[in-house]
């Protein structure tokens, strides 16, 4: 007989190195003469999307579009240390830095622009739709690239290089008292199972993932972190198994190390929560890690409430499943 | 996908913005470690243990040496500081006599082509003396076990305890009306990225040495193989290529050093490239955790107490096993505010395969105990699980297990509140 269950789960993520330790993002900046941008960042994008994120930022930052940011990255010979990509901390982390970077280039590029546009100060000055105008008198602007084409033939450059580092404070070895981790992501999500009570297969249809991510940079990659962040949860809480005999792995092939294929994903559906962090780049933090923590969770909670069986060593396979719902029969 | 709030099409920040390499991988133009090469390229592969633990006696590398298209044969007695590692420098880039875990690379072999470089590693005898092992954490622990690495942790294997402490457990238990107690179990687990580790290694125009790989941290990766090989960091260029997924399994050295000092002894462009089966060998794995978790409540609801013990099995080498046992430490109550807590993490050295940073880090572990606890106590209780949750979560102005009080952005009751409709009348539990 097939089951079906639903189950929450909750869980909560302390983003960046941690413990005192110093997270330190870098990042360059050159605004061009047509305006177009070069960023120059440690931080790699291991696929997570994050030189997008730092283009966007950029962009935002100097009334250009993203596709006019070219973000140069993870080569040791040009780029500036950006720590690890992991931890999810290069969205917070490294935006912040990309973001005090650009601010140096751009706090040049609006006291020039100030005299250009007769201006008293540079507090005057925006930059928007790629022009830099007055504030409050938008007929008196001119277009982002003349102004630096003509800027840099006067010999002004605008560049950028700074750091950022997270706030964090060691734990103390003996009590484990501190304030370790910021800022902290969290998330919840139900899952939808349904439990075969004749094979103890479990197939999961349906999550429902909030987290809470700040602002979302970029939502379309958010729902990407959580889709992803989902399929990894079902593999924890269903498939996935390192066997070892002796020390030795004993099945390292993927005909053996059973990960989900997309006929073992749910429908999921993505809620982004943003609940502003003002120390982030535009109330910004991660995303990456958080997003698989709550699925293993839920799945193993909605089981409980499928065929009251309670798995409490993952995965919970099918042998598992049929062991427990034997021993609750017996009962 | 479909329910999503917030953002914008196109735009810049909030915008739905298509990624900048989108197009790249979906045309397959994107270039990953396995996609580049070098005029003059050789290959290079390692002669790994099949053993978890033991005493190297001799190698017999003669054939090898002897063998159709080899260019060199590479030993310990050829790495200048034989040791890299994020924490602890604990790891050789090849054994020199002792084996601590199965994958432990022995032998580097070059060749003019992978199928000679494969075949000449076939003929390198290496003469095992194989020790007893230790496998279970647990038994680890223990006094009097043989240490895997005295030099560096003296007698224990235990590489890492955090006590997390706050409030008075005594007070917390008479306090609590409701008790769970259950015993929690994780798996070991491999980061499966679809694209298993590749690297290019060459010596530049300047006399640079060059690495081209995928990795999560190039400036890393550059000072392991600078400090290996004897070279200032200026002189080695970690480049980063496209990377097929990471989770934390590209964060310790795999290949690179290796590679790197192919090349540097050979000055030829060396090429490694990890089959599926040697990936799994040689990268490390999430850390499987026992978990002992006793909560107690008030019959309102209220989470009086909680006593934790987690066990980390950290495998041969220690990796980043004590910053993720203290991520399982201070996550280990979950997003809950508990006034009296005691946890106890421990990160134990083993022969089993090493263990390192993987998506979540030691807080990815204790969900499955903290969340199975708050259902059963929902249950105990005649309370829904969103309700129990709803009285406990950690809101602005909480204070954590560590004494931290969450002072900004704390969504967890937005969160829960989002997918409170999607609970709907199934779940009477």
């Amino acid at each position: 007989m097939k089951k079906r269950g639903r189950g929450l789960g909750c869980a909560w993520y302390g983003t960046g190195y941690g413990n005192g330790f110093p997270d330190v993002s870098s990042a360059f900046v050159e605004i061009h003469d047509d305006g177009s941008v070069s960023v120059l960042t440690g931080a790699i994008d291991v696929g997570q999307g994050s030189s997008t994120i730092f283009a966007q930022i950029a962009a935002e930052e100097l009334g250009i579009d993203p596709e006019e940011v070219t973000v140069i990255s993870g080569d040791t010979d040009v780029t500036p240390d950006s720590g690890t990509s992991a931890a999810t901390r290069h969205t917070y982390n490294t935006g912040n830095a990309v973001i005090k970077a650009v601010a140096q280039a751009k706090a040049s590029l609006l006291t020039y622009a100030a005299r250009a546009l007769h201006c008293t100060t540079a507090d005057g000055i925006e930059l928007k739709d790629h022009k830099v105008r007055v504030k409050g008198e938008p007929s008196r602007s001119l277009p982002l690239a003349e102004l630096v084409s003509k800027a840099r033939l006067e010999g002004e450059r605008f560049l950028g290089s700074d750091s950022y580092t997270a706030r964090t404070t060691r734990v103390n070895p003996e009590t484990g008292q501190g304030a370790p981790y910021w800022p902290y992501a969290f998330g919840s999500q139900v899952a939808e199972v349904e439990v075969d009570t004749e094979t103890g297969n479990v197939q999961v249809l349906r999550v429902a993932a909030a987290h809470d991510l700040g602002k979302a940079i970029n939502p379309l990659q958010a729902e990407g972190q959580i889709a992803g962040g989902i399929a990894q949860g079902v593999g924890f809480a269903l498939l996935e198994e390192v066997r070892l005999s002796e020390g030795r792995i004993k099945n390292p092939t993927f005909s053996q190390y059973l990960i989900p294929t997309v006929l073992d994903m749910p429908e999921i559906r993505a809620i982004l929560v943003e609940e502003p962090e003002g120390t982030g780049p535009y109330d910004a933090k991660g995303l990456g890690e958080p997003a698989m923590l709550p699925t293993i969770a839920a799945i193993v909670n909605a089981i409980d409430d499928a065929v009251g069986v309670r798995i409490t060593s993952l995965p919970a396979t099918p042998e598992k499943i049929l062991a427990a719902l034997a021993e609750q029969s017996k009962k | 996908m479909n329910g999503t709030v917030g953002g914008t099409v196109g735009g810049t920040v909030g915008g739905r913005v298509l990624r900048e390499d989108a197009w790249g991988k979906v045309l397959g133009q994107a270039a990953f470690p396995a996609d580049v090469r070098r005029e003059g390229q050789i290959y290079a592969v390692a002669v790994r243990s099949p053993h978890a633990h033991a005493r190297i006696r001799g190698l017999k590398l003669d054939e090898a040496r002897k063998a159709e298209g080899v260019v060199a044969v590479l030993t310990s007695a050829d790495v200048p500081h034989n040791g890299h590692g994020v924490l602890y420098r604990d790891q050789p880039v090849l054994v020199q006599d002792h084996v601590r875990m199965a994958g432990d690379p022995v032998v580097l072999v070059g060749a003019e082509t992978l199928a000679e470089a494969r075949t000449a590693a076939g003929l390198v005898e290496v003469d095992y003396e194989v020790l007893p092992g230790l496998f279970d954490p647990e038994e680890a622990m223990k006094e009097g076990v043989p240490a895997l690495h005295p030099e560096i942790h003296g007698s224990t294997n235990i590489v890492y305890h955090l006590p997390v402490c706050k409030g008075n457990v005594a007070k917390g238990w008479a306090e609590a009306e409701v008790t769970v107690e259950r015993d929690y179990q994780t798996q070991m687990l491999d980061h499966a990225f679809l694209q298993p580790e590749a690297v290019l290694a060459y010596v530049d125009e300047r006399g640079h040495l060059v690495v081209e790989v995928a990795t999560q941290y190039a400036h890393y990766d550059r000072g392991e193989i600078a400090h290996a090989l004897g070279l200032k960091f200026n002189q080695v260029r970690v480049k980063t290529v496209s990377v097929g997924g990471a989770f934390g399994g590209r964060e310790d050295i795999s290949l690179q050093i290796m590679a790197a000092l192919m090349a540097w002894r050979t000055l030829r462009p060396v090429k490694m490239e990890n089959t599926r089966e040697e990936s799994f060998h040689s990268h490390s794995k999430r850390h499987p955790m026992r978990m002992h978790y006793k909560t107690g409540a008030t019959r309102a609801g209220k989470l009086t107490v909680l006593e934790a013990r987690i066990v980390g099995d950290a495998g041969a080498y220690a990796s980043w096993s004590p910053n993720i046992l203290r991520k399982a430490a201070i996550h280990a109550t979950g997003p809950y505010e508990i006034p009296n807590v005691r946890v106890d993490a421990y990160a134990v050295l083993t022969n089993n395969p090493y263990t390192g940073a993987m998506r979540g880090f030691g807080a990815a572990q204790p969900v499955l105990a903290y969340e199975s606890q708050m259902d059963l106590l929902a249950r105990e209780l005649g309370l829904s699980p969103m309700e129990l949750r709803l009285r406990n979560i950690c809101r602005v102005g909480s204070e954590t297990a560590t004494g931290q009080v969450l002072t900004g952005s704390v969504g967890m009751e937005e969160c829960l509140k989002a997918v409170k409709s999607y609970l709907g009348e199934v779940s009477a539990r």
